[in-house]
């Protein structure tokens, strides 16, 4: 699944990647691409390994075997930290906010983090302006000094993709982002995805619009955002394609066997 | 090879013990997810108790043994159970804090109940010895005590093995809820494992007082030996910590053998913590926190009311908010100096002893702010926080010079030295949290104590040293009120220093290391840096705390900085409130107050007092201060005339527009699975 341009190098690039855990192989050989400008879903049924496959891409898990590549280069071997600065970000599953700071502290503790120098007072005009537009676009502002620990998770979960944001991010690792949202803040959700990769609502000019990876099994959010998907099971990718391939493909429907009729 | 046995006999007789003791810590941790280290308390509480029916009440051992076990000991395995039952999901860190104030509880309700005066308790069985092969001695005591050992041993093997309570034991650790639903009542099953645990105590009490005599510190400090052998069966596994206390045993005795041949002096005492430490940093990532999966995300589950504490700030536009750290000086700040300049005052209004007793607490407050700094801010818990203060008193002592005219000197090496030291209790940090770095930081403060603190030519042993009053550029600090002012102003310094910091980028790191170090290092945080950074500054200004701590006692020896002194810091400093630098002034404040000359049949209560404070503010990262504004607002809401609306000023940010759902954190709805 080459991005359509062909020629183009993809964001972020995972080849043949392995995970065991003991005597579980939680992922199978498995690659995908992330091509620049496009929002690539990332679905299968519970324990396929999506979460796993986040892990091993932010470097919190090491992969038993496999290649990560990122803008071309070899990132394997890269500390979590050092691939969050390079410009890859991610939201947890299960919420991984900052609890005891405020909404506004979690975006600016982000902003901080990943930019160099930061955490020493450096280009805080920069950072005051990116910060407050991220919030205004994610509409946060309402919540500004909230702490986190206690928003709901809808909102919790707009933290942490501005938090992700903050970050100035070339490629946005999200998981479920849909989960535990209503009808009002799935919809507002996928405005707000849709702006992000535009680069609508991205007064910055600097900054680029990042690519996405989104785990989610929310199927009508999924097929309104992504461009293509890639499907899990039992840590094996089983069919890959635009959605309405997907949708159409056999092996999928088997591996959600009783939730067909959903489709 | 035959002068080896007796060591070995020796050896496996005590390794008995601690694989008893070992077996009761890795039973409740198993079951109920609570690493106990009050459990040398319990021991040494069962021992008094025995020692009271048994050798002061005269009642046999036949009568005495029943009441023990079957009365005492599932008594109070009970009230520990319903004790720890309302944690169950909280943080590590709550856990261990109410697990050393158990610890301090029962060390201070000991004296209380059973008085002070030496005493030993008699041998369960006859002292005389037997002589095996040719020429070697076995005491029918030791043999006796590895024979209980093994039986007991087997029969909790069998136990966990062939009952039900074996496999409902697993089933509640795996998963609660899933225990529950299957029908296995987890609470018969905590019960059960908290009684069992207790009585093994009770066992290891009984069983070592009498070769190690009946002193409240000496059996707990005997009881973390078997923190080693637990952690080698990486806290799960019953016959791994069992052999390995044995393997422990033996090792230390063979080595006690040499000890007297000099160089090594004192090294198998450090044995078992040196065992601990090595275990942790080798084993680091492999270990895992029972439950940490179906633990909450945080603790801070009372969020919005009760933690908005900075009111005044919060409220704020963001614009000023944002811009404003470096110039603000907002309502606290204020109030901190105001404070700080009456401080300074108070020379003229007290007598001199009692300036002593508050410099005291200042040199205290100053200590505990490092804790505060370390634990409250960065979530990485210490409790060796007092060696580094050991450092700084002993350095100050022996580099100040006759007139304290290098004082300055001596802080600038004993700062120097206390960095790599603290970069050395950080290192397990980087791989291990909560319960696992705990331990370690207790491992580093044991090794202090036994293989630094107790060299003559470090301490002067047991006897110390002196330190002299400091001179600063021809200035003497030796009279009374300028030492305090002294104090008062490094203190000052060093409290604004935090503030500041606290409020800017640096602190704002160290809270989100503490929050969610995971998504802190996908940002962009190498906590690598900053958990050794946080661990070697702190480090440092225990240790220049440490060097007025000895210029103001002016004579220091090991007691004073003994690995429990560092547990008394960190349940001061959670008693104040461990997030906030007036929490670290509150620990100071009462550890001064404990100085006064208070009647000791009263002073005796403080200990207990604290304990049972920590245990009820344990989960508060504001203790006091959290507890006191509560109920200040409590009393406002009576006293205020009339209820207008939006009082307190006006919030320029408008509330949430949305539905202001405001669940509380850590149970938000779990995603729900959609069909494709
Ligand atoms: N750190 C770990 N140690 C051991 N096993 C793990 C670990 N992380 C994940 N697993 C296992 O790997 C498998 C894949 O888990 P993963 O969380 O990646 O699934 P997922 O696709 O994200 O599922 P879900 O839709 O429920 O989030 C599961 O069987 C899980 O139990
Ligand atoms: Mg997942």
């Amino acid at each position: 699944m080459a991005s359509e341009t062909g020629w183009e190098e993809p964001v972020l690039r995972a080849t043949d990647v392995t995970m065991r855990f003991g005597g579980l192989v939680a992922l199978d050989d498995v690659s995908l691409e992330v091509p620049a400008g496009r929002i690539v879903g990332l679905i299968g049924p519970n324990g396929a390994g999506k979460t796993t496959m986040f892990n091993v891409l932010t470097g919190l898990l090491e992969p038993t075997r496999g290649r990560i590549d990122y803008l071309g280069e070899n990132i394997s071997r890269w500390p979590p930290h050092r691939r969050g600065r390079a410009g890859i970000a991610r939201t947890f599953q299960r919420l991984a906010l900052f609890s005891r700071l405020s909404v506004h502290d979690n975006l600016v503790a982000s902003w901080e983090s990943s930019h160099p120098g930061a955490v020493l007072g450096r280009s805080r005009a920069k950072r005051i302006e990116r910060v407050a537009e991220v919030m205004g676009l994610l509409d946060l502002w309402p919540v500004a000094d909230r702490m986190a620990g206690g928003l709901s998770t809808g909102k919790g979960r707009m933290v942490e993709l501005g938090r992700a944001l903050c970050t100035d991010p070339r490629v946005l690792l999200l998981d479920e982002p849909g989960s535990g949202l209503d009808a009002n803040e799935t919809a507002a959700f996928s405005a707000v995805l849709q702006a992000v990769v535009s680069g609508r609502g991205d007064r910055h000019p600097d900054v680029a619009p990042p690519a996405i990876l989104m785990v989610e099994h929310d199927m009508a959010l999924v097929m309104d955002v992504c461009s293509s998907l890639t499907v899990l099971d039992f840590g094996r990718v089983i069919a890959r394609g635009t959605p309405s391939q997907v949708r159409a493909d056999a092996n999928v429907r088997a591996a959600y066997l009783g939730d067909a009729s959903a489709v | 090879m035959s002068q080896y046995w007796p060591f070995i006999i020796i050896g496996l007789f005590t390794g008995s013990i601690y694989g008893l003791a070992a077996m009761g810590v890795v039973l409740t941790y198993k079951t109920v997810g609570v690493f106990n280290f009050a459990y040398g308390a319990i021991a040494m509480f069962c021992a008094f108790t025995y020692w009271q029916l048994h050798d002061s009440w005269g009642l046999t051992a036949w009568v005495a043994m029943p009441i023990l076990f079957l009365v005492v000991a599932p008594l109070l395995g009970i009230a520990l159970e319903a004790l720890y039952r309302p944690l169950t999901g909280l943080s590590a860190e709550v856990v261990i804090v109410v697990s050393v104030g158990v610890l301090a509880a029962l060390e201070a309700i000991v004296p209380i109940i059973y008085g002070n005066e030496d005493r030993r308790l008699q041998a369960i069985f006859p002292t005389r010895t037997f002589v095996v092969g040719s020429h070697f001695h076995v005491g029918y005591d030791q043999l006796g005590t590895l024979v209980i050992s093994l039986a007991v041993a087997a029969l909790l093997w069998a136990l966990l093995r062939h009952t039900r309570f074996g496999t409902s034991t697993r089933a509640a650790v795996d998963n609660p809820d899933l225990a529950d639903m299957v029908g296995v009542h987890g609470d018969n099953v905590r019960r059960s494992a908290w009684i069992l645990s207790t009585m093994f105590a009770a066992l290891v009490g009984i069983l070592i007082s009498p070769s190690q005599g009946l002193d409240v510190n000496q059996l707990v400090l005997v009881v973390i030996y078997a923190f080693a052998p637990a952690v080698f069966g990486r806290l799960v596994s019953l016959p791994l910590a069992y052999i390995a206390a044995m393997v422990l045993g033996v090792v230390e005795s063979l080595l006690s053998k040499y000890a007297n041949s000099g160089t090594v002096a004192n090294i198998e005492a450090a044995v078992p913590y040196l065992a601990l430490f090595a275990l942790l940093v080798i084993m680091g990532g492999r270990l895992k926190e029972a439950g940490a999966s179906s633990r909450r995300l945080s603790l801070s589950t009372r969020g919005g009311g009760g933690s908005g504490g900075a009111g005044a700030v919060r409220t704020r536009h963001w614009v000023v908010r944002v811009l404003g750290w470096r110039l603000r000086l907002d309502r606290n700040l204020a109030l901190g100096l105001g404070g700080f300049a009456l401080a300074l005052f108070i020379p003229l209004a007290v007598p001199g002893p009692r300036l002593i007793d508050i410099t005291a607490a200042f040199v205290y407050g100053l200590i505990a702010l490092t804790l505060v700094v370390l634990t409250g801010w960065a979530g990485q818990i210490s409790l060796a926080q007092f060696s580094f203060v050991g450092v700084g008193a002993f350095t100050a002592g022996h580099l100040s010079g006759p007139h304290g005219q290098h004082f300055l000197l001596a802080v600038l090496v004993a700062m120097l030295v206390a960095a790599p030291l603290g970069i050395l209790v950080g290192l397990p940090s980087l791989r291990l949290s909560g319960l696992y770095l705990a331990l370690a930081t207790l491992a580093f403060a044991l090794v202090m104590d036994d293989i630094v603190f107790n060299r003559g030519d470090v301490s002067g042993g047991l006897t110390g040293i002196t330190v002299p009053r400091p001179q600063i550029f021809g200035v003497s600090f030796s009279g009374r009120a300028s030492l305090y002012e002294l104090v008062v102003v490094v203190f000052g310094v060093v409290a604004v220093i935090a503030y500041v910091v606290r409020l800017g980028p640096i602190g704002r790191r160290l809270q989100i290391v503490r929050d969610s170090p995971l998504a802190a290092s996908t940002l962009g945080v190498n906590l690598t840096v900053t958990k050794l950074v946080v661990f070697a500054v702190c480090g440092m200004v225990a240790a220049l705390g440490g060097a007025f701590y000895g210029a103001l006692q002016q004579a220091v020896t090991p007691f004073d900085f003994m690995w429990s002194t560092s547990l008394t810091l960190l349940l001061l400093v959670v008693l104040g409130g461990r997030s906030l630098i007036s929490g670290a002034m509150i620990a100071g404040a009462v550890y001064g107050v404990q100085q006064l000359p208070i009647p000791a049949s009263v002073n005796q209560y403080f200990p207990l007092a604290i304990a049972l404070g920590v245990i009820a503010l344990a989960q508060e990262p504001e203790g006091t201060v959290a507890q006191a504004r509560r109920e200040a607002r409590r009393v406002m809401t009576v006293l205020r005339p009339l209820p207008r609306r939006s009082v307190g000023g006006v919030r320029e940010i408008p509330m949430t527009s949305g539905p202001d759902v405001a669940i509380a954190a850590g149970s938000p709805p779990r995603g729900s699975g959609h069909g494709l």
